[in-house]
């Protein structure tokens, strides 16, 4: 889809409906939508839906981040005691790895 | 497009087309006199008409356009130049590249626990050599006979108009594509390189995966992710073919697959050929079929996404495969013709000509080739064990797709 070729008022449809999506859990759509839509929103000359789609590209990129440091966290944490929560440990577990640590 | 405004869409595009000759809109009207992008024929330059010398008048402009649509389509098999072709390797060799370093770095792909999919249900471990032949020729007249019954069944389900339901099919495979099988391959992965996760973590990135996936290939998304996912699903299921299939009779469907191909396309009552001519008639754009597309096609205002082709295929012993083929006659209109397959898709590459609005013409190609050539690489690099093997494929495909699409260009002249 090139975006260039759309009028405004759908580029500023579409990115409201990725910001939304993204709600469901999905900051892989969020940062699809601050990619997506940065060039349009920063770089273009101005236009009347833009301010509106700078809102929305820069919730995006906030939630975005937001995500990023709660999967970072929860990850470290997981790796570096998952040995010692036992059973717990095994539950959550996908993959174990084998061998000794 | 969403899969139920298909039909609106095409009603959008009729019009789309009708618009664009009303001189209201005469920067459009203006755009199929400019000038072709630099590595077109020279004879076609000569012909087009000066772009933007002569001011955009509609009756000009429109007189001038029918000469030009004319020599348009007689010059069609003169324009799949070395472009065309060179935009579509690049997709496959990565789709190629993703598959072999699978294969290479995960066991998993290549261990045969003796598993085998209800469309080849005859084993390979027989006794003698002439068993095991008779076996895998069995496999493959098995295989192709449910291919050619899965593809008629589409055939006439589209012919029948139930657009719903095809939809729908597309949808659960392509669900099953992005959410199944990247779960399996993620998980195989991380065995392989012994990291430990946990089923939260796998949970989003699955999650994320697919919804964005379906995002971009059903509905809209930028054009490269949707590539990016395209290639990305075809490698997965060219990894299942060469993990679930037995040797012998991967070669021998292959190469019955390609000589069908070319019979249900070439044949006035092939499959593949009443599909095409049906949407021709209809005047309709494909429904979101599994094809791949180098560039975006557009109509005047609208917002139209490439057909997109997914094959489709479920897990082993449990249900069917199906995967889908797209091949496009090489006319003015680009179409694809959809077949449902339940084997490695085939598809023959084709370049089409896009509509009169597009500026940035494209090249599709139909996952299903992609699949084939993976998993003949895959195979090569699973069998072989020795990279000379693998790049002897690799380049042979090359230049068999090259030598192929040249013909069927030639062909359709």
């Amino acid at each position: 889809m090139n975006l260039e070729r759309l009028p405004n008022e759908e580029k500023l449809t579409l990115c409201r409906k990725y910001y939304f999506g993204g709600f469901a859990f999905l900051p892989f759509l969020w940062l699809v939508n601050v990619v997506w839509f940065f060039k349009e929103a920063f770089v273009e000359p101005t236009y009347t839906e833009q301010l509106q789609i700078k809102t929305y590209v820069k919730r995006s990129g906030l939630g975005f981040l937001l995500w990023v440091a709660v999967l970072t966290t929860w990850i470290t944490i997981f790796q570096h005691f998952r040995a010692e929560w036992g059973e717990v440990g095994d539950y959550l577990s996908f993959t174990i790895p084998l061998g000794i640590p | 497009m969403s899969t139920s405004d298909s039909e609106e869409d095409s009603y959008n595009e009729r019009t789309a087309l009708v618009a664009s000759e009303i001189p209201s809109v005469p920067s459009y009207q203006q755009d199929p006199d400019q000038p072709q992008p630099a590595d077109m024929e020279p004879r076609r330059r000569t012909v087009a008409p000066e772009p933007a010398a002569e001011p955009p008048s509609l009756d000009r402009s429109a007189v001038e356009r029918e000469p030009v649509d004319l020599e348009e389509e007689e010059e069609l098999p003169l324009k799949y130049g070395a472009k065309h072709v060179i935009m579509l390797f690049v997709p496959v060799t990565l789709c190629m590249v993703v598959v072999v370093a699978t294969i290479k770095s995960v066991s998993f792909y290549t261990e045969k626990n003796g598993q085998q999919l209800i469309y080849t249900p005859f084993t390979e471990d027989t006794d003698t050599v002439g068993e095991r032949l008779l076996n895998s020729v069995l496999n493959t007249i098995i295989m192709i006979s449910v291919i050619v019954v899965m593809t008629i069944f589409l055939v006439v389900l589209y012919k029948y108009r139930c657009y719903k339901f095809i939809h729908g099919w597309l949808i659960l495979s392509s669900l099953m594509m992005l959410f199944w099988f990247s779960f399996m391959y993620l998980g195989e992965v991380f065995k392989t390189y012994n990291l430990a996760m946990d089923y939260p973590t796998v949970a989003m990135i699955i999650w994320n995966f697919g919804v964005v996936g379906m995002i971009c290939i059903h509905w809209k998304g930028p054009l490269q992710l949707q590539q990016a996912y395209l290639i990305a699903i075809s490698a997965l299921m060219a990894l299942v073919f060469i993990k679930y299939l037995p040797e012998w009779s991967a070669w021998v469907i292959l190469g019955a697959i390609s000589v069908y191909d070319l019979v249900a396309v070439l044949c006035p009552k092939g499959p593949l050929r009443m599909l095409v001519e049906t949407a021709q008639e209809r005047n309709e754009p494909i429904f979101p079929a599994l094809i791949y597309s180098s560039a975006m096609i557009w109509m005047v205002g609208m917002a139209n996404p490439a057909r997109h082709a997914e094959p489709t295929n479920q897990d082993t012993g449990s249900s069917d495969e199906e995967a889908h083929r797209s091949e496009g006659s090489a006319l003015a209109r680009d179409w694809v013709e959809p077949e449902t397959q339940v084997s490695s898709g085939m598809n023959r590459s084709y370049s089409t000509e896009d509509d009169l609005d597009e500026e940035d013409r494209g090249v599709k190609l139909g996952l299903g080739d992609f699949i084939f050539y993976s998993v003949l690489v895959g195979k090569a690099a699973a069998t072989g064990g020795d990279w000379n093997t693998t790049l002897a494929c690799f380049v042979a495909i090359l230049i068999v797709s090259v030598a192929v699409r040249k013909t069927k260009c030639w062909r359709r002249k």
